[in-house]
């Protein structure tokens, strides 16, 4: 079993563990005013921005933790505290580490827990008040999750000796661990570290006894750590640094050696105590342990020596520094760092000559670069939003020449405008010229029904950094108001965000609004549901500016900038568009080929001489129903499909009777299928179980654009079959073809019809089912299919010498079985008319259901399932021919013509259609 | 009524098998195809606002639909449903019935806020709702509790809101905030009082983006408890990035246990963002480190906006994922968030049969 650890747990966004074999923890001081008069100087002035650059020097220098007081005569403690945290957590670097909060007041430490996200520490609670509030205290930070710092105090006084120290000390701990049952591991000692070498004799001893008692804790209270703030110990030695750091640092050695855990230190300012002077090392631990009476005197005297020599400077790495610009300019906005944004971006203004060349340019890359890595979950959303902090005084640098280069510009732009307009008037040409050079206002919303407000705020904050002028209209926002908000504010771009499913479809309502009400401007899409691939699919094909996926907010910039930039913007719709359209043929299956519209398509139809043509003239009109002898069909039938069946593929040779396959085995199996389904076909007729049952007719008919109109035999109208046109545009310059063109549109033409039904098989599958035999039910229906195909056969070859065009024996049955015919018997649902909404009509015009059993599900499906339907035509270039990539507009007409919704047309035609639905 | 601290018993089926969690409300609620009217009833027809995406809605609008979901999701494998009240407090139902101060270039702000805690009826709809959506899983535990002889359990759900304690949306003042702590405390205050009302057996902060939304209703937690003496399991699950970080305050989950392991919750896990396999990392190392049970209950994959469900992860698939964290032994409950009907959770419920769960450590 694992097993864990002790230790004191602390967090920022980073764990930090810190137990008895982990190295001393530094706590940062400068960020405590009164550990740096620095600090306290800008937190005064109200300079903020530079009082969390020293808590990123501090975190960079090495501190495991911050240590953050606002404790000024001069500084609203209460209201600092919130505002300095809250700014911190937009930091990445310093919000990684524990914080802790330091303050003489209640109020300031309970207003500092509620703005840490990670597990802090309190900096202090001491039994100075009495045990009540002292365990009032303990008991709401053990609520807020942070560890604590208790001071060595009680309602006597601070603890000044070893006996002092303990005994409060181990009175707090008994009183946390007990009562309050405060984690062990959570409670911080600080035994107080004064200061020595004050020439009072009592403090001569402060030193050892901090030592001692920190010895006597870890010892005696289990879990229990120690801390303290270190550069008390040397406060009489202000000014002289060097003689400090000594101090310090020969300090925590022997105090770390008696179990000092933590303290709070400068932590660029830590001499390392082998390197310490010799002279001086021995001074000061003559001090530290109050080892000699006149130690103070001596290390005074020393002092002397070391006043005025610098203090250890820690050393910043500042070798990126020495980069190209474009590099610094990337690594500023990779970690955050604005000190030298100003200069950076100066030289690359000078470098590139235009301001907007540096935006587009080396910026861009940049954020492209934060960008990557967010996306690679390498970088996380405070890190791209303060990115984008740095890029907004970068833009902000740049500013200024954008505004001089554009007035510079304005009166050619106007002078433009009004050329291109000579009725306008110059106030509104300035106007124009006016917004044509703004940086772009960017509307932004969540959609209707969303509630969903972080990441569009994020989107918002990481646009209005880079210069664009951002309007958030929130959450809930219906597209009339967002249209009527970006028309009224004349915005550049629409940004739309959504989290859950349903505002899918909002999006693709407002992209059609938008192209309803005649927009131009980008629409940009983004969102934890939303997808490029969605984008491109479902919402770009309805508005026809460009319509933009945006990734995450680190994206939003890049494209924004790029499809508002004059010389970008062609470029990335461009590749934005092919983009889109690889999206939607993937989707689609396969590369879109080049269609037409349905009015080209018609202008490509055949041209037939009609005028000179002479229709044949079949023996009868009408119908005639025809019931056929199942071994009659035998010898029609094509076995090719029938082994297709049983996943044996090949074409099968009726005269030697095998099926050629490249697969010997299947050839094998293919032999034995064949001789069982003869079996099979011998019973079936010996014992009489199917029925083969048919109509076939005949009717006038004349085609009507891409319907077929049937007439009556005295000419008034039957009814009418509508056909569907070929729209893929062809290169080797034949037609494109529909089913009409083989009807005359002017003269006495005819058309044919036929269903056929082979009865009995389903019953007959059914019992075999059910008698365990599944292999002889799917054998039964694979005949009974081909019986159903082969009957069709003979009734088309009956028809067409009925048709007066073929004369009988004039073809042999593998001549037709191989179609060496004319005329075809195309049949609704199948690829040259894939709608099977046709077959009532055929059915209704012959009256099939109740001549021969077979009739049409809701579904358009033929019960029984042997059965074939299909409309004879006998114009000699008439030919099977497939259909694909139908479009639109066809579809649109198709409906129309059948009276059908555009819904209703593109669900029977869902296959073949070349666009994507709604 | 408050119920009885379940916790012990809770630990005793903890260390003889995994206990399951409820799939998804919010999508699940999708399928039964309601409409805005239906969401609306009589109560809410005259709302401003559509509310057919405020699910939470639905525990008074919609009861029966609701009490289905439980009952399927319990019928279905599950030992414990979460409450329909992700979203029942006032700041989040503000967002359906108040204007947003943004349409007229206004802005969200805690003086805007204060004014939304101030608002009586926001106040009694969020009480309600968290009430009655206790309730209606309270009946469905108990009526598949005893119909099938195996105890279930309701976990209040405690949601993150829809404002962030430690997001600036202001591109000017890093500091700014829309709303307070103590505001979304005495929000969350409000909805765990409710939910205790209501009868369920467990509080489950949960789909945790920003921790300090979270600290706040952990205090919010513990503060009712100790005010109104009750004491309930709690679990707590945080929605995590491709680099394993509460996704806006940008945490990774040993910072996250660190943070709330003081609360000792019953459990710690991982929920919604991200899909099981991307979320298994992350998993394993917050079960290396909790001193406590771990959860699990991803998405059904990433959303894909193309797919039928709007996830990638059909049921076998979750079921393979679950079986697969449990016997790596990463986890002690195993669920699902968005896209997992009740459907997966028969999957899951049968991926995780019989594996041994997760020891903690010691």
């Amino acid at each position: 079993m694992k097993s864990i650890k002790p230790a004191l747990r602390l967090s920022g966004t980073d764990a930090y563990n810190h137990d008895d074999v982990k190295g001393f923890l530094m706590i940062g001081e400068r960020t405590n005013v009164a550990g740096s008069p620095r600090f306290a100087k800008l937190v005064r002035a109200g300079d903020l921005e530079e009082a969390v650059e020293v808590a990123r020097q501090q975190v960079a220098n090495g501190a495991n933790v911050i240590d953050i007081c606002f404790d000024d005569g001069l500084i609203d403690g209460k209201a600092m505290m919130c505002r300095y945290l809250d700014l911190l957590q937009g930091e990445p670097d310093v919000a990684k580490v524990p914080i802790m909060v330091d303050s003489s007041k209640w109020e300031i430490l309970e207003e500092g827990l509620k703005h840490l996200q990670g597990k802090g520490i309190v900096n202090s609670i001491s039994l100075k008040e009495g045990e009540e509030l002292f365990k009032n205290n303990a008991k709401h930070i053990m609520k807020y999750g942070a560890a604590v710092v208790v001071m060595a105090f009680d309602e006597k006084g601070q603890a000044a000796t070893y006996d002092e120290k303990i005994s409060i000390c181990e009175r707090a701990y008994k009183i946390l661990v007990d009562e309050v049952g405060f984690n062990p591991n959570d409670i911080i000692f600080d035994p107080n570290i004064l200061t020595v070498a004050t020439g009072i004799e009592e403090h001569n001893n402060y030193a050892l006894d901090f030592i001692n008692a920190t010895r006597w804790i870890k010892e005696n209270l289990p879990g229990a750590k120690v801390s303290g703030g270190v550069s008390n110990i040397s406060f009489s030695f202000r000014g002289n640094n060097k003689v400090r750091e000594a101090m310090h640092s020969a300090f925590l050695y022997h105090a770390t050696k008696a179990g000092m855990d933590m303290g709070i230190v400068n932590a660029g300012m830590l001499e390392v105590y082998d390197e310490i002077p010799k002279d001086l090392l021995k001074c000061v631990e003559d001090v530290l342990l109050n080892k000699r009476e006149d130690s103070t005197e001596r290390l005074l005297d020393l002092a002397e020596s070391y006043k005025g020599v610098g203090g250890k400077k820690l050393a910043e790495d500042l070798s990126w520094r020495e980069e190209a610009v474009e590099k610094r300019l990337e690594y500023a906005l990779l970690k955050g760092i604005d000190r030298f944004i100003d200069e950076d971006t100066e030289e690359a203004r000078q470098k590139y000559g235009r301001p907007l060349k540096v935006i587009e340019g080396p910026l861009m890359d940049g954020m492209g670069v934060v960008g990557d890595l967010f996306g690679a979950g390498k970088m996380f959303l405070p890190q791209v939003v303060k990115s984008a902090r740095v890029m907004k005084k970068a833009v902000a640098w740049l500013f200024p020449y954008m505004e001089a280069e554009k007035a510079e510009n304005l009166e050619g732009d106007i002078a433009a405008i009004l050329e291109k307009n000579p009725a306008m008037s110059r106030d509104d040409a300035l106007k124009l010229a006016e917004r044509g050079n703004s940086a772009g206002r960017f509307l932004i919303a969540t959609v209707k029904g969303d509630v969903h407000d972080i990441g569009k705020n994020i989107v918002g904050v990481v646009l209005s950094c880079n210069g664009f002028e951002v309007t958030d209209m929130g959450v809930m926002v219906s597209c009339d108001k967002i249209l009527d908000r970006a028309t009224e504010m004349g915005s550049d771009v629409i940004g739309l965000s959504g989290l859950i499913t349903p505002s899918l479809d909002e999006m693709v309502h407002v992209a059609k609004e938008m192209e309803r009400r005649g927009f131009t401007v980008p629409l940009l899409i983004g969102g934890a549901t939303t997808s490029a691939a969605h984008t491109a699919i479902k919402i770009a094909e309805h508005y026809s500016g460009p319509v933009v996926h945006v990734l995450d907010a680190s994206r939003s910039v890049p494209v924004t900038t790029s499809l508002l930039s004059k010389d970008g913007r062609e470029g990335f719709v461009k590749e934005l568009l092919e983009k889109q359209q690889k999206a939607r043929e993937n989707f689609l299956g396969g590369p879109k080929k080049e269609t037409l519209t349905i009015e080209q398509a018609r202008e490509a139809a055949p041209k037939f001489d009609w005028e000179s043509y002479t229709a044949p003239v079949p023996s009868f009109t009408g119908t005639k129903t025809v019931e056929s002898e199942i071994g009659d069909l035998v010898d029609y039938i094509d076995w090719t499909p029938f082994f297709h069946a049983w996943e044996l593929r090949g074409v099968w040779d009726r005269e030697k009777k095998i099926l050629k396959t490249k697969n010997e085995a299947g050839a094998a199996e293919a032999k034995k299928l064949h001789d069982e389904a003869l079996e099979y076909l011998e019973k079936l007729v010996g014992e009489n179980r199917l029925q083969a049952r048919g109509i076939y007719g005949f009717f006038p008919a004349k085609s009507d654009g891409d319907d077929i109109t049937v007439f009556n035999d005295d000419g008034s109208e039957r009814t009418k079959f509508h056909t569907i046109r070929q729209q893929l545009k062809k290169t080797s310059g034949k037609p494109n073809v529909a089913l009409s063109d083989w009807v005359s549109p002017i003269n006495n033409d005819y058309i044919g019809g036929f269903v056929v039904g082979i009865h009995g098989a389903d019953e007959y599958a059914k019992e075999l089912d059910a008698a365990n035999d599944p292999y002889g039910a799917i054998m039964v229906k694979a005949i009974a299919d081909r019986l159903a195909e082969a009957f069709t056969e003979k009734l088309h070859h009956q028809a067409r010498i009925d048709w007066s065009y073929e004369a009988e024996g004039e073809l042999t049955k593998a001549a037709l079985i191989h179609e060496k015919y004319q005329g075809i018997r195309p049949a609704p649902g199948y690829p040259s008319q894939p709608d099977h909404t046709e077959k009532p009509i055929l059915f209704e015009l012959l009256g099939a259901t109740d001549a021969t059993g077979v009739s049409l599900t809701e579904s358009c499906a033929m019960h029984p399932g042997a059965a074939v339907c299909g409309l004879y035509f006998s114009h000699p270039e008439s030919h099977y021919f497939a259909l694909s990539e139908l479009q639109k507009d066809q579809v649109e007409d198709y409906a129309k013509r059948k009276g059908m919704t555009l819904t209703e047309a593109e669900k029977w035609l869902g296959p073949w259609l070349g666009y994507a639905t709604t | 009524m408050a119920q009885a601290d379940n916790t012990a018993e809770l630990e005793k089926s903890l260390a003889e098998r995994i206990l399951v969690l409820d799939g998804a409300m919010g999508t699940t609620i999708r399928t039964y195809d309601l409409d805005e009217a239906a969401a609306r009833g009589e109560r809410f027809a005259k709302n401003e606002k559509d509310v057919l995406n405020n699910g939470d809605i639905l525990s008074l609008t919609q009861p029966d639909v609701i009490g289905d979901i439980h009952k399927c999701f319990y019928e279905a494998g599950s030992d414990i449903c979460e409450t329909n009240t992700f979203s029942a407090t006032g700041i989040a139902q503000s967002e359906f019935f108040v204007e947003d101060p943004r349409e007229k270039g206004g802005r969200k702000d805690p003086e805007f806020f204060q004014k939304i805690l101030e608002d009586d009826f926001l106040n009694e709809l969020a009480w309600e709702m968290n009430v009655e959506g206790s309730k209606l899983a309270r009946k469905m535990a108990d009526d598949v509790g005893s119909d099938t002889g195996v105890k279930r359990y309701v976990a209040g759900a405690i949601g993150p809101l829809t404002v962030s304690l430690s997001n600036s949306p202001d591109a000017e003042d890093a500091a700014f905030r829309v709303v307070t702590f103590d505001q979304v405390l005495e929000a969350y205050r409000m909805q765990v009082r409710g939910l205790i009302e209501g009868g369920c057996d467990i509080l489950m902060i949960e789909t945790i983006f920003d921790s300090l939304n979270a600290k706040a209703a952990a205090v919010a937690v513990q503060e009712v408890f100790d005010e109104d003496g009750v004491k309930l399991p709690v679990i707590i699950s945080a929605a995590v990035g491709l680099g394993g970080e509460t996704m806006i305050s940008a945490q990774k989950v040993e910072a996250l246990w660190n943070a709330f392991a003081h609360v000792k919750p019953l459990a710690i896990g991982l929920n919604c963002s991200l899909g099981p396999d991307l979320m298994k990392p992350f998993l394993a190392e917050l079960s290396e480190i909790a001193e406590t049970f771990v959860s699990a209950y991803p998405n059904a994959g990433l959303p894909n906006p193309l797919a039928p469900t709007g996830f990638d992860l059909e049921p076998s698939h979750m079921k393979d994922f679950m079986r697969n964290f449990a016997e790596d032994g990463l986890i002690n409950f195993a669920g699902g968030c968005c896209g997992n009907t009740p459907e997966h959770i028969r999957a899951i419920a049968e991926g995780v049969r019989g594996v041994t769960p997760r020891r903690l450590p010691k």
